[in-house]
């Protein structure tokens, strides 16, 4: 996995990575929609207990709806219509699942984007504290923090951030904090103790140099490797944040799919949410190193 | 220029008041736009406040008033209805409305292909009614035998234009300008409303609402308080304290609402229930005796904060004009429980209540997750049965795999849900209480009634169904009340207080308990 | 450090055992309701107040930290002993053993696995004891989630076979079980301790948001997730500080958790 690989082959590591990629996409999207049809409640909507409504139209309108019940042609159609860009339409929202996703997005990224960068800023302030000064006082410190934030529930956070007005994204820093604070600090502590490093401090290098060259040019397949991870981290933070503080992103929408049952939702979620995990870890895979979470 | 000065100068005083936009919002995605798909609340809402109708119910006095619809005349003793429309009608693209589109209207939610939920309410026992648009002013709906409610009923029939579209026009008020899913819908004034204020102003007063859809009750609580909203249609009992105390003009309770929560057990003959508990479910003494076991006041004190009335029956104490009166909600009597169920074999041995054969009387309780209020009703009920030896264990599902235990596989013991937004009318609950309803809580859909107390609910009403007599009806819905609360085969536990919270500055609001509540009179709110 | 890591060994056991002993040291059942008693603020009758429903929020406290304490902790052991394994079998087979173990996790981390467990409460008979429901939830859990720690320890488990010392041993004849338990188990270990970090507050957490599903620890039996539900409702928050108590009590775990590894562990 490691080590120099020739021309020929890197490119059969990246046809094999790319077949895994495709395949695994396939799969996890029709392991999710089994999981979503054959849960109960999949095949009752509100209507049956609407007094309102009487059982000829409640069967009406059911009947109506009845399109999914074959599973695997279901979803061989979406997959093909999928490759053409339609991801069907949301049977709770009556919106192209594509236009909702593209309604969505910006919110959704922006708060990835930014949380991502925010919590692996505050990660590597953190780490850099534990490791460098050398002072037990500054691992103490870093620990504390790390440990502190690990224990809120990403939604409380959020809530909090909501009613103070403050942006959210800051909430999803916090939360991606504790997450990434271990890796980032073995990886310094390694970097530290490297025999370059310290052949570089001791010619006095200076330490900006020292910092982007020794350190972040040192590491720089992991730190990559990192931020793909971290934006997966976030996504997953992402959910029961916007969920509960009613942002309308890309999140809140795959909480209510799951309440709705809404399969097509679901479907088209699920395969790019796997199609998304998959390249992060296909990325790490690649630059050879996972060193994820320790 | 000197002609735009003129036409402003005009314009102006309705406008005078009507610079604002009220902002509110509702719990979830509204499903549909189209009057005739109004399948739950959220649709409902947005449907009240944009639909034209040919009468209106004024929802304080009770009385029916002339909308679209200048006058009408029912005939043939109550077969027959006829409407005279008022002239010069548009919908709010400018499009004419006539009797013509209340035919069609009508025969589309009377098609069966539509599966138009409001065509339900517009079939008889007999089957639809006939519908003739004589000239563009009058129509005639003609039913073959007589129908009850046959003019309140139209209250609930918006208008569509010919041609839908995803934000259709519409006759009402306000029109649907901007829908963005998950986030809000513009309701923006009806520039062709026909209605005006006594000082010949054109209605709305306000120039657009702005419904959010917000999931979470804090949040929407914060944007009421910081300003943000003017109006909580519903607010919840702990949330309603806060603005009492924080804006004390702004919070309102309307007195007891025509909702209700309840409690029932499974009587069908479900595969999943054994025998043994079947016979105590559809035991009426078991029912009593538990009935007997709840403090309905501790409910009401405790989980409603003093906000909520024991209930009586299933029709609220607050609904005047239907409520039997002789009925009074049942107090705690745990020994007056234990010595009911003691006829029928019940004893207590070691604490625990067991049945003739030895069995120790537990069931589940199943109710919908993420309603605060219903858990902690649940967990009061589990207490108090506790108390009489019953174990009780509370089972809180997602909507979904609720819906699916209570309508389809009917695999549960005892459920606890309630009925809001519900009407004035009893006539709109039949399914409930039909042995062949879909909504029979205890057993949906029975092929016949299986006791005789249910056979004579049926007689009743279905006979009330055609009966145009709004009196003659009433003492047949008291008869059945009577019977449902000698036989209680649901247990009704309280009817909620109707409590909304509106900004001082919102004018014009004249609140009643029967839905939308706050908003019937939409044209005349005004925002200073 | 050593002090400090020893105070944090004594304050984690103080909390196991607080757990433990809550049928002794609480002064009220977890289910009595006082009715009288409603949101009753902080007295000696109620040390820590009463909730909604007039239920002691101490004993509450006590008894949930038995099930929390000891249960999320469980399932994070099942988690990692179950990441282990397979990524042991993993990294020793082929390469197309090691694509579909990188797949299997790809799409294990991916499914929505909410829907399984509302699968699971379905299967589930509804009168269900909560010990059982409890120890199912946690389970449930505890299997799902072991996608994440194997990732980590299958990259580190291969680098470590890659690496010089490990050849050594090997070509010296070293037997594999003791490379195993004296080469790599040190580093494996510190792993795990790291990947036990953080899936127990990820399970407290996950048990609360089951709990909104029907499944998750059933009224009226306490844990730290349902306890800190209340936390969704700033005003609950404002009415009565203790309501963090639970909070308070996750975090001083993590932290004493987070401070028994030292750094020197973390760079292995």
């Amino acid at each position: 996995m490691t080590g120099a690989v020739d021309k020929q082959g890197l490119a059969a590591r990246l046809g094999l990575t790319l077949l895994n990629l495709v395949l695994v996409v396939v799969i996890g999207g029709f392991a999710a929609a089994a999981l979503v049809r054959y849960s109960p409640g999949f095949d009752v909507d509100e209507n049956s207990w609407n007094p309102r409504i009487s059982a000829a139209t409640s069967e009406a309108l059911h009947a109506s709806r009845a399109r999914e019940n074959e599973l695997p042609r279901f979803y061989l159609n979406y997959l093909s219509a999928a490759l053409r860009g339609d991801f069907g339409q949301s049977d709770s929202l009556k919106v192209p699942v594509s236009e909702l996703l593209r309604d969505r997005a910006p919110v959704t990224t922006r708060l990835i984007v930014f949380g991502t960068a925010g919590g692996l800023f505050l990660g590597a302030l953190l780490a850099w504290l534990a490791v460098w000064p050398r002072k037990s006082a500054g691992e103490i410190f870093s620990v504390t923090i790390s440990g502190f934030f690990l224990a809120i529930p990403p939604a409380v956070l959020a809530l909090f951030f909501f009613f103070e007005e403050a942006p959210l994204w800051i909430a999803v820093a916090f939360a991606v904090l504790p997450r990434v604070f271990g890796t980032i600090r073995a990886v310094l502590a390694n970097v530290h103790a490297s025999p370059s490093l310290l052949a570089a401090r001791a010619r006095g290098v200076r330490p900006l140099t020292l910092a982007v060259r020794h350190v972040a040019g040192a590491a720089l397949p992991q730190w990559i490797a990192l931020a793909g991870v971290t934006l997966v981290l976030a996504f997953g933070v992402i959910i029961p944040i916007e969920a509960l503080c009613d942002v309308p992103g890309i999140g809140q929408l795959a909480w209510k799919a799951a309440l709705s049952r809404d399969l097509p939702l679901l479907c088209g979620l699920a395969l790019i949410i796997t199609f998304v995990v998959a390249c992060a870890q296909s990325l790490g895979e690649l630059l050879g190193w996972e060193g994820i979470g320790r | 220029m000197k002609l735009l000065f003129a036409l402003l100068l005009c314009v102006a005083p309705a406008f005078g008041t009507a610079s604002k936009e009220l902002r509110f919002a509702i719990p979830g995605e509204p499903k549909s736009f189209d009057p005739l798909h109004l399948e739950e609340s959220n649709s409902q809402t947005i449907s009240y406040l944009t639909s034209g109708v040919l009468v209106k119910i004024n929802r304080v006095t009770g009385k029916l008033e002339p909308e679209l619809a200048d006058s009408w005349e029912i005939r043939e003793g109550g077969r027959a209805i006829v409407f005279h429309m008022r002239s010069g009608l548009k919908f709010s693209d400018g499009s004419p409305l006539n009797a013509n589109d209340v035919a069609r209207t009508l025969a589309r939610a009377l098609d069966p292909k539509e599966a138009s939920p409001t065509g339900d309410t517009f079939r008889s026992s007999d089957g639809p009614p006939a519908v003739q648009a004589a000239n563009a002013r009058d129509i005639t709906i003609r039913y073959k035998s007589p129908k009850a409610n046959i003019d309140r009923l139209f209250d609930q029939l918006g208008i569509t234009p010919a041609r839908s579209g995803k934000l259709p026009a519409s006759a009402g008020p306000f029109f649907v300008s901007e829908y963005r899913p998950g986030e809000y819908v513009r309701l923006s004034r009806n520039p062709y409303y026909w209605k005006r204020d006594p000082e010949g102003h054109q209605l709305p007063y306000l120039d657009s609402v702005r419904v959010d859809i917000q999931t979470n009750h804090d949040i929407e609580l914060a944007r009421f308080l910081r300003g943000e909203s003017q109006m909580i249609t519903r607010i919840e009992p702990d949330a309603f304290d806060r603005v009492s105390k924080e804006k004390p003009g702004a919070a309102r309770n309307l007195g007891a609402s025509f909702d209700s929560e309840f409690l029932w057990f499974n009587e069908s003959p479900s595969k999943t229930l054994p025998d043994w508990k079947r016979r105590w479910f559809t035991s009426a003494a078991f029912r009593h005796a538990i009935s007997g076991a709840i403090h309905r006041d501790d409910i009401a004190r405790i989980v409603f904060r003093g906000h909520a009335h024991p209930a009586a029956g299933p029709i609220s104490t607050a609904n005047a004009f239907w409520f039997n009166r002789s009925l009074k909600p049942r107090t705690a009597d745990p020994q007056a429980s234990l010595k009911l169920l003691a006829t029928e074999g019940f004893h207590q041995s070691g604490g625990v209540l067991r049945d003739r054969e030895g069995h120790a009387v537990e069931f589940s309780l199943i109710t919908n997750s993420g309603n605060t209020v219903r858990e902690r009703m649940a967990q009061l009920i589990q207490e108090d049965l506790g108390r009489i030896g019953i174990r009780v264990n509370i089972v809180a599902l997602d909507f979904g795999s609720l819906i699916q235990r209570i309508a389809k596989t009917l695999d549960y013991e005892g459920a606890l849900l309630g009925f809001a937004n519900v009407e004035e009318d009893p006539i709109e609950e039949i399914n409930v209480w039909l042995s062949s309803g879909p909504q029979h809580p205890w057993w949906p859909s029975e092929k016949s009634p299986a006791t005789p107390w249910e056979a004579r609910i049926d007689q009743l009403l279905l006979q009330q169904a055609s009966e145009p007599s709004r009196e003659a009806r009433k003492k047949t819905v008291d008869e059945v009340q009577r019977i449902l609360e000698e036989q209680e085969p649901v247990i009704y536990l309280v009817n909620p207080d109707y409590l909304c919270a509106i900004a001082p500055s919102v004018k014009g609001v004249q609140a009643s308990p029967a839905p939308p509540q706050a908003l019937w009179n939409i044209e005349r709110l005004r925002i200073e | 450090m050593k002090w400090l890591k020893r105070a944090a060994l004594v304050v984690l056991a103080s909390i196991a055992l607080m757990g433990i002993l809550a049928p002794q040291i609480a002064p009220r059942p977890y289910d009595a309701q006082s009715r009288e008693s409603a949101d009753a603020p902080p007295s000696s009758a109620f040390p820590m107040g009463a909730d909604e429903i007039g239920r002691d929020r101490f004993s509450r406290l006590l008894y949930g930290t038995r099930v929390s304490a000891l249960l999320a902790p469980a399932a994070a052991c099942v988690s990692i002993v179950l990441a282990l394994g397979i990524s042991f079998v993993a990294v020793s087979g082929s390469r197309i053993v090691f694509f579909g173990f990188s797949g299997l996790t790809t799409i294990c981390l991916s499914l929505p696995w909410i829907f399984l467990f509302i699968i699971l409460r379905a299967k589930l008979p509804l009168n269900t004891g909560p010990a059982l429901s409890v120890g199912l939830t946690f389970g449930l859990m505890g299997l799902a989630g072991w996608a994440w720690p194997a990732r980590v320890f299958a990259a580190s488990i291969g680098e470590m076979k890659q690496s010089a010392w490990l050849m050594q041993a090997r070509s010296a004849g070293v037997r594999e079980w003791r490379i195993a338990a004296v080469g790599m188990w040190p580093h494996l270990r510190a792993i795990a301790l790291a990947q036990f970090r953080i899936l127990v507050p990820a399970y407290v957490l996950s048990e609360a948001s089951l709990g909104l599903l029907g499944l998750g620890v059933p009224e009226p039996l306490p844990s730290w997730g349902n306890l800190l539900r209340d936390l969704q409702h700033p005003d609950i928050v404002r009415s009565n500080p203790w309501v963090l108590a639970p909070l308070g009590l996750l975090c001083i775990a993590m932290v004493c958790l987070e401070l028994l590894q030292s750094s020197r562990e973390a760079a292995l």
